[in-house]
């Protein structure tokens, strides 16, 4: 009886390992992102978030000046993202989720339509 | 023989797992020590035993303070998920300046602004951690700017040549090639 009996406990103590070993969530930083792109001529869409795969609703996202004058202050909607018309100066886009979570996007490295 | 006589005999399988199954758990206890050294040398480079990195670029002159900057792994930076290619840097505030200084932040390229200053330095000022973000663009020439920011409002500004900071990070844009 025991005989039959040891083989299953030995698998099933080697399932729930690999259980284990598979549902253990490892230590990750969650780093911002953001991404923008043109959408047309004259709008351009800025998706927020943080690497681990959050959203980053309400997070602030101003387009800043050359000068550093801001020219749209904004903060990401519901869904992560602002769309905003290109302003006529050059500008970098500033996805601010506090001081050193920081993602700056030059009107140069946003990709066209 | 008799019908219960032939369920009883093993199979080879079973004949194999019964004979060396005590070998297999001494052999078990055997493979983690082959893991040791790296596990305490990893150890001694997170507790602070081994200095602050593996790598320590020197201390640098940041306006009236300054701090000792080291990387913690003497290699290319590692990519961490969506995020991208990540470096980290630890750092040691001087001792007349922990008191002085709020924060102390990181990044590649001149700072437009404080706001802009790039990643913060975190933990004990005596061995603090940033994680830098390394565009695989990033030029070969490229500077890696240090920003403190005082209590009392001040601002002060440093920076370094990256090749001096991180040389393996230097090589491993040299290898990446130049990239639009």
């Amino acid at each position: 009886m025991n005989r039959v009996q040891r083989p299953s406990r030995l698998r099933l103590r080697a399932a729930s390992l690999m259980l284990c070993a598979g549902f253990s969530a490892g230590a990750l930083a969650h780093n911002p992102m953001c991404e923008c792109k043109a959408v047309d001529a004259e709008q351009i869409k800025c998706t927020g978030g943080f690497s681990d795969g959050s959203g980053a609703p309400g997070v602030t996202l101003d387009v800043i000046g050359y000068d550093e004058t801001i020219l749209l202050p904004g903060k990401l909607g519901a869904d992560s993202t602002v769309t905003f018309k290109k302003p006529a100066a050059e500008f970098y886009v500033l996805f601010d989720a506090g001081p050193g979570h920081v993602v700056e996007i030059d009107q140069a490295d946003i990709e066209a339509p | 023989m008799s019908p219960s006589n032939r369920t009883a005999q093993p199979s080879a399988l079973r004949r194999i797992w019964h004979k060396w199954r005590f070998h297999l758990n001494a052999l078990l206890l055997l493979i983690p020590l082959g893991f040791m050294p790296k596990y305490f040398a990893d150890a001694a480079l997170f507790r602070g035993d081994v200095g602050l990195g593996e790598h320590e670029v020197g201390e640098i002159q940041v306006g009236p303070w300054s701090l000792r900057l080291a990387e913690l792994r003497n290699e290319a930076p590692r990519l961490s998920g969506p995020a991208g290619y990540m470096k980290d840097f630890n750092a040691a505030l001087c001792d007349a300046c922990v008191e002085q200084v709020k924060a102390t932040y990181l990044r590649i390229g001149k700072p437009r602004s404080l706001r802009a200053a790039g990643v913060i330095f975190f933990g004990t000022p005596y061995r603090m951690g940033a994680q830098l973000p390394v565009a695989e663009k990033t030029k070969a020439d490229a500077e890696l700017w240090i920003t403190m920011e005082g209590w009392d409002g001040s601002m002060h500004q440093a920076s370094i040549p990256l090749s001096q900071a991180s040389p393996a990070t230097l090589a491993w844009l040299n290898q990446q090639g130049a990239k639009p």
